[in-house]
């Protein structure tokens, strides 16, 4: 039985600098999965070379058995997957329910019979649940970067995926808004009915940089370091590793 | 239904000013050959709502979808050329050869649109200008009994005998082409999908990637939006004046309809009218005047004018004046109301946009 989400000898090479060096790892369908690592380590290549935006050098990616290397990226979004951005990408001019509208307009829901009557009431949904519905009328532009990132969320949860990646959701957001964000996670990986928005209950995979919320609420966590995968485990185990230590600290050079 | 219409039209139309001045207009329009018999002011009515056909889809595709196309004058030159070529080697009516010029010149804004596809930007704009420019000295090199060379396919058949018959044939095709343009771009349509979409695809195509929208697909779509009803303005101008000529391949004609679109109001289909209608008579009717020769320069003036203390466009800014948004239902309601004509907001605090 394959694996829900595999990634299998991923490799992503810029000229002579290897980003992504030979990660193998698989998530299942009810795991939320922290990607962590030192600055530069590769964990947004990593998820750009899933999501489509870049095509992987070498490796393959499955996702509920289908092999989905170098998909376009609304093929993608089409399966099941979808991504946000670290470096948020609003629709600028619109206002903010037609940036989460548009992700409701992708065909994963319309063809299911929902056509674009239902779009505004179920993007609503989705911007109550990340909690920025009071700004919905305003243009993207407008919103402080912690608001842009959750109506990233938004926007990526509106197309109801299976596996939902998460590019730094706390990054700009304050110790509070980052604990009602973690919540909004885990409720959301349990699944069901917000209103009109239907939650499938996504399996995560969460790169951030905070990591005692962080461990709060994932099962396993990666940890990339120069492109290669160091450590995959239970986050009590991954933050006792010896190499995860050394990644982050260095290693200790005795004083001669 | 005419009850339900009388009540559209008392509730929806007369509160609103924006929309009176267009029901206004169009009137205006459709009792002017009743009103006036002069041939040069109907002729002059007859190509701008011809050329407004061709603004408003070169917004279609620029303004709304960003794809910003400096050879919008290809799609115009395809529909004239091909209608003509379809008269004079299968001898058809006009009838059927402006819907088909309509649909070649669709067909290539999709050829256009396959190298456009890897470029955007200034890029985009620069491989879009030299298309028609290669057309024209492809036409001109091939003999002129197939394409007409330097003069153009003459001897057209007239859209109708009279020419109040051609003024109304255009205006009317000018008010449906501009309908169904501004409901495929309507983002707040609840039926049509594209509006949003090519919103979505100008402010950020990676991101509207990234959430599902088949980018490439919309792309190519907003090119045959803009080559079909490009190529309907073109068709109807070479038989309007019985010729397709290699001016309609010219630059000047590409640079006409940013100008206009910009002089009115970019992303607005009624900026797009109301910029062909106020700067086309405007140069027409400098002619033969004692400022005959300097008709262009003051078109130039006045767009330099209305760029530097209007630069969203004189139709935008003259409706941002005369409307207001309600800040808690978004209706439009007359500037002047002290309340929302909907909801009884209060109306007389909200900033100007």
């Amino acid at each position: 039985m394959a694996a829900f989400f595999e990634v299998e000898n991923l490799t992503k090479r810029f000229g002579g600098l290897v980003a992504v060096d030979n990660v193998s790892f698989s998530i299942e369908r009810d795991e939320i999965v922290g990607l962590i690592g030192p600055n530069g380590s590769g964990k947004t290549t990593l998820v750009r070379c899933i999501i489509g935006i870049l095509s992987p050098t070498s490796g393959r990616v499955r996702f509920k058995g289908q092999d989905i290397t170098h998909w376009r990226p609304w093929k993608v979004v089409q399966a099941g997957l979808a991504g946000t951005f670290q470096v948020v990408k609003p629709f600028r001019r619109l206002p903010v329910i037609a940036n989460v509208m548009v992700g409701c307009l992708c065909p994963r829901i319309t063809r299911r019979g929902e056509w674009v009557k239902s779009t505004p009431v179920k993007a609503r949904d989705a911007l109550e649940f990340v909690g920025i519905m009071d700004r919905a009328l305003e243009p993207a532009a407008n919103l402080s970067h912690g608001d842009l990132k959750r109506l990233e969320v938004a926007r990526a949860i509106s197309t109801e995926p299976e596996l939902l990646i998460l590019d730094e959701p706390f990054g700009g957001l304050n110790p509070a808004e980052t604990d009602l964000v973690a919540k909004s996670m885990k409720r959301l990986h349990k699944g069901g009915r917000f209103g009109r928005l239907h939650s499938e209950g996504p399996a995560m995979l969460i790169i951030e940089h905070k990591l005692s919320d962080l461990m709060k609420i994932v099962d396993k966590v990666l940890v990339l370091n120069y492109g290669q995968l160091i450590a995959y485990g239970p986050p009590e185990e991954v933050v006792k590793d010896p190499a995860v230590i050394e990644a982050y600290t260095g290693k200790e050079v005795p004083i001669a | 239904m005419f009850r339900g219409l009388f009540g559209n039209f008392r509730w929806g139309v007369l509160p609103v000013p924006g929309r009176v001045i267009a029901v206004v207009f169009f009137v205006i329009i459709f009792v002017l050959p009743l009103i006036t018999d002069d041939r040069s002011t109907l002729h002059m009515i007859t190509l701008a709502s011809i050329f407004a056909i061709f603004a408003v889809s070169w917004d279609v595709l620029s303004g709304y979808t960003g794809q910003v196309n400096f050879g919008h004058a290809l799609f115009f030159g395809v529909g004239a050329y091909s209608s003509g070529l379809l008269y004079r080697f299968l001898g058809w009516d006009p009838a059927v050869t402006v819907p088909l010029g309509a649909l070649i010149a669709a067909l290539a804004g999709v050829v256009t649109c396959l190298p456009a596809l890897r470029l955007r930007g200034p890029y985009l704009s620069l491989l879009t200008l030299a298309f028609p420019l290669l057309l024209a000295e492809i036409v001109r090199a091939i003999p002129p009994e197939i394409a007409g060379g330097y003069v153009g396919i003459t001897g057209l058949p007239r859209l109708a005998a009279t020419p109040m018959g051609r003024y109304y044939l255009c205006v009317v095709i000018m008010l449906v082409a501009v309908l169904v343009m501004w409901k495929l771009t309507d983002a707040g349509s609840k039926y049509v999908r594209t509006g949003l979409i090519f919103h979505a695809v100008r402010e950020d195509e990676i991101a509207a990637r990234a959430t599902g929208i088949n980018t490439i697909r919309y792309k190519i779509l907003a090119f045959a939006i803009g080559g079909f009803f490009g190529g309907i303005a073109g068709a109807l101008y070479a038989h309007l004046l019985t010729v397709a000529g290699p001016g309609t391949l010219g630059i000047m004609m590409s640079f006409q309809a940013i100008i206009w679109v910009i002089f009115g109001g970019i992303v607005s289909i009624y900026g797009a009218v109301v910029g062909v209608f106020t700067l086309y008579p405007l140069v027409e009717l400098l002619r033969g005047t004692p400022v005959h020769d300097y008709r262009f320069l003051i078109m130039a003036l006045m767009v330099i004018i209305i760029l530097l203390f209007m630069p969203e466009g004189i139709a935008v800014r003259i409706r941002d004046k005369i409307e207001r948004q309600c800040p808690r239902c978004k209706l439009s309601n007359a500037s002047w109301r002290r309340q929302c004509r909907a909801c009884s907001a209060d109306l007389r605090y909200v900033a100007d946009s």
